[in-house]
């Protein structure tokens, strides 16, 4: 449990009340840094709420077909997922419910006996982002969301905490898994405009390669400032471009805290160590491997 | 009632639904049962009317917004009563949306102004006291009450499950000693160079990696004995609170008529809030249903009142009356069209019995109401002219026999002078000869008195409008909003209707010259002078 205590320390020192983890791809162990926060509440008796953005959590995913962890939640808990997904047994406690999802409106339940659950939460940003409010009046403690690989739109406008998932599935090589973590990283943590220039270029939709492109030819050490990180869709090299030649901002800044590494996937298995090292080198956070209880 | 798409839009149609739009499932289901009163109705639309202006005099806007907003935020229980009924044992969260709806019910009850009962209260208190037990929080939950069974299973349930946690931990603890690396979901992983000779009994190895290998644990006798006996526990939870959630269902399904009753009424009283609050906000009155002289004191046309205060401009309610046919003259911008739309849209409230805006009304219910204009053609007459679109729907308003109020603007307006007022001559003789009811503006002089016809006329303007134009049309509209005396009069057969086009038209910023030019073509033609063009 102590590398599991480790990262929900490491995230609870960043002071919010949600505390989001994303993954860089699918099956790089985002459920089970949600097991390990979960676990780590539980074990120092800090009462926890926890939901999803979308599906997870399930016995086998939807999209793939692999066996993925349930989560297994005791006592006093509170849940936010679609109703459906709600165990009929032992019973929960229903509380409120609130956003619509395909599988029914999203259930808000106190756990009353232990229970096994697979965790459904509102399928957009917006619906996540009053889901969590809606948590944060009902449940006391951290809240803990499982996020989504195309969904960080919803980490956008909140103040949460947010965990990097990565690892094998992500890239065949070290290099490449720690590269893919670190590009994601970079373009999350994306610091604030502090106003100080009345210059600045502001972009309200989306900042994509063309805009990017045009900003690095046109406007050379201008401020150029996005709504929030999830709206930069520029990767690589050309992000890298971006930062180096322009100031990137955000009116609305993710705090990235730490990361967690996987080091198996389905096409093979990369040395937990060198992984750890390495992911921890190219983003400058606190890593952990939670299966392998290693941290760098 | 027949009311076509133009003629719709052409009396406040749109406004009307939009202001009485529910905002619920019921009101939108209620909405859908409704209909418009026929010919013959006249009592039940007046009822009906009277019942509206009672709700209006007894109780406030605030009251009635604050009724709407409880029934627009009430669970719909329907489909769940439906599946109680059918015998269908009912998920927790139904049980939390029938507490939630029977909340909700209370509240509408306790605002709802004329306390009408919504349904038979022993129905709902029995609902209700079912549903207690799981209720003593604001959720719902399937509480130990609901079955003489369901605390000791539950016990027995949660004592298993420490004991199993308790036996698990232990030995996951033991292999993780042995082994030296941390167990997690049963799974743990061992590094080639740090690996002992051999693994430990009750481990397995189910992936090797080139640097390190995944195990997992395989329990021994003792936790896979809490696991089973924990199972066993569960399936008995799992049984009894079946059981309780089937007789709770059982409970709420011999009520499940009472509910569906007790929806449809929350719809009924839905829209009873939207027509009150529709006649308090225009001083609305009940009409009375007439077959003979159609009129109106102190009528108000709502969507454009509303938009005239808006822009901070008067609005002059209107008090005219006529019998059968009557024709309708005055000066350009003088609320003619105005006039006409207040005819259809307080004939229209009256079709669906709802008070009207004026002080008094009498008023017929009529099987149809037709808007004739040269700008109302439809989809089909897109390619015809003005007047051929015009002519279309004339034809249209004579095909059909029911009874109608006829509202004609401006009929043959674009066609030839003396073609044009011959046609309207002959529609208005026809429309007289059919007995229909019907508004008839134009500008052409002397329809009344070749008609036999009522001739009434915009009053005009008060006084000549202010000389100087201006390129400011706020100010244009206001000045003439300020000469303008809207009222419709009866006239004589033979009053000349007055136009004012010239002054309007200087009014609103027509070059001086060009007025100028106007005014002396006008005298000449007045003289008889030859006209000093060629043309």
């Amino acid at each position: 449990m102590s590398v599991a205590f480790d990262l929900f320390d490491c995230a609870r020192a960043a002071g919010t009340r949600t505390i989001a983890i994303v993954g860089t791809a699918k099956n790089v162990g985002k459920t089970v840094g949600v097991r390990a926060l979960c676990e780590s509440a539980r074990a120092r008796g800090i009462a926890y709420a926890i939901t999803s953005i979308g599906r997870d959590g399930e016995t086998s995913d939807a999209l793939d077909a692999l066996p993925k962890p349930q989560l297994t939640l005791p006592p006093g808990t509170i849940v936010a997922t679609a109703r459906d997904l709600v165990p009929r047994s032992p019973a929960c406690e229903i509380l409120e419910l609130g956003e619509r999802s395909a599988l029914g409106a999203i259930a808000f339940v106190r756990v009353r006996a232990t229970s096994r659950f697979e965790i459904g939460g509102p399928p957009t940003a917006s619906g996540v982002r009053r889901t969590l409010e809606q948590l944060a009046r009902i449940a006391d403690g951290p809240i803990f969301l499982d996020g989504a690989i195309d969904r960080i739109a919803a980490l956008a406008g909140g103040d949460d905490a947010v965990i990097v998932a990565t690892g094998a599935q992500s890239g065949a090589t070290i290099d490449r898994v720690a590269a893919v973590a670190g590009d994601l990283v970079r373009r999350l943590s994306i610091a604030r405009d502090d106003g100080s220039r009345a210059d600045a270029i502001h972009i309200d939709g989306a900042l994509g390669p063309e805009r990017a492109s045009e900003l690095i030819a046109e406007h050379r050490g201008a401020r150029v400032v996005v709504t929030d990180p999830t709206r930069v869709t520029v990767r690589g090299k050309l992000f890298d471009q971006l930062n180096e030649r322009l100031e990137l901002r955000t009116t609305a800044p993710i705090r990235v805290v730490a990361c967690t590494v996987s080091s198996y996937g389905r096409e093979g298995a990369l040395d937990p160590r060198a992984l750890v090292r390495a992911v921890a080198r190219a983003t400058r956070l606190s890593t952990f491997d939670l299966f392998a209880g290693l941290v760098a | 009632m027949m009311v076509d798409a133009a003629t719709h839009a052409a009396i406040g149609g749109a406004w009307l639904d939009a202001v009485l739009a529910p905002r619920s499932d019921f009101g939108r289901r209620a909405a859908a049962r409704e209909r418009a009163y026929v010919p013959g109705e006249e009592d039940l639309a007046s009822e009906r009317a009277r019942t509206t202006v009672a709700l209006a005099a007894a109780f406030d806007a605030a009251t009635l917004e604050r009724v709407r907003e409880a029934i627009r935020w009430c669970p719909d229980p329907t489909a769940i009563a439906a599946r109680a009924a059918a015998g269908d044992p009912l998920a927790d969260a139904d049980f939390f949306e029938l507490g939630r709806f029977v909340d909700a019910l209370e509240l509408v009850r306790s605002q709802w102004p004329l306390g009408v009962p919504l349904a038979p209260p022993s129905a709902l208190d029995a609902v209700a006291a079912a549903l207690a037990p799981g209720r003593e929080r604001r959720g719902f939950y399937l509480a130990d009450r609901f079955d003489a069974e369901l605390e000791t299973v539950r016990r027995l349930a949660a004592e298993r499950q420490a004991v199993l946690d308790s036996a698990r931990s232990a030995f996951e603890a033991s292999v993780a000693a042995m082994v030296g690396a941390s167990v997690r979901d049963g799974e743990f992983i061992l590094m080639r160079d740090g690996r002992a000779a051999s693994l430990p009994p009750n481990v397995r190895v189910i992936r090797e990696a080139a640097t390190y290998i995944v195990c997992e644990l395989v329990y021994d006798d003792r936790t896979l004995a809490a696991l089973s006996a924990r199972d066993d526990a569960h399936s008995n939870v799992a049984r009894v609170e079946e059981r309780a959630r089937g007789t709770l269902s059982a409970a709420i399904g011999v009520h499940a008529r009472a509910i569906v009753a007790v929806t449809e009424r929350l719809g009924e009283c839905e829209r009873e809030c939207a027509r009150a609050a529709f006649a308090l906000a225009w001083n609305a009155c009940v009409p009375t249903y007439t077959s003979g002289a159609i009129g109106w004191e102190n009528a108000s046309f709502p969507p454009l009142a509303e938009a005239l205060v808006q822009r901070g401009r008067r609005y002059a309610p209107l008090s005219f009356a006529w019998d059968g046919v009557a024709v309708l003259t005055g000066p350009n911008m003088g609320g003619k069209t105005a006039a006409m739309q207040t005819a259809g849209f307080i004939a229209l409230c009256a079709a669906q019995g709802l008070p009207v805006p004026a002080s008094s009304a009498r008023v017929p219910l009529v099987a149809r109401i037709a808007w004739i204009g040269a700008d109302d053609r439809d989809d089909r007459a897109a390619l015809l002219s003005a007047f051929g679109g015009e002519v279309v729907r004339v034809r249209g308003l004579l095909a059909g026999a029911e009874s109608t109020l006829a509202l004609v603007d401006e009929f043959a307006r674009t066609t030839s002078p003396s073609e044009g007022r011959a046609l309207l001559v002959a529609l208005v003789q026809t429309l007289a000869a059919r007995g229909m009811r019907a508004l008839v503006a134009t500008h052409f002089a002397g329809i009344a008195r070749e008609t036999k016809t009522t001739h009434l006329a915009i009053a005009g303007l008060l006084h000549a409008l202010p000389i100087g134009a201006t390129c400011d049309l706020d100010a244009a509209l206001a000045a003439l909003g300020e000469a303008m005396d809207y009222r419709v009069v009866a006239v004589g057969p033979d009053d000349e209707p007055h136009a004012d086009a010239i002054a309007l038209a200087e009014l609103l910023g027509l070059d001086p010259s060009l007025i100028a030019a106007a005014r002396a073509a006008l005298r000449r033609k007045r003289s008889g002078a030859p006209s000093a063009s060629n043309g």
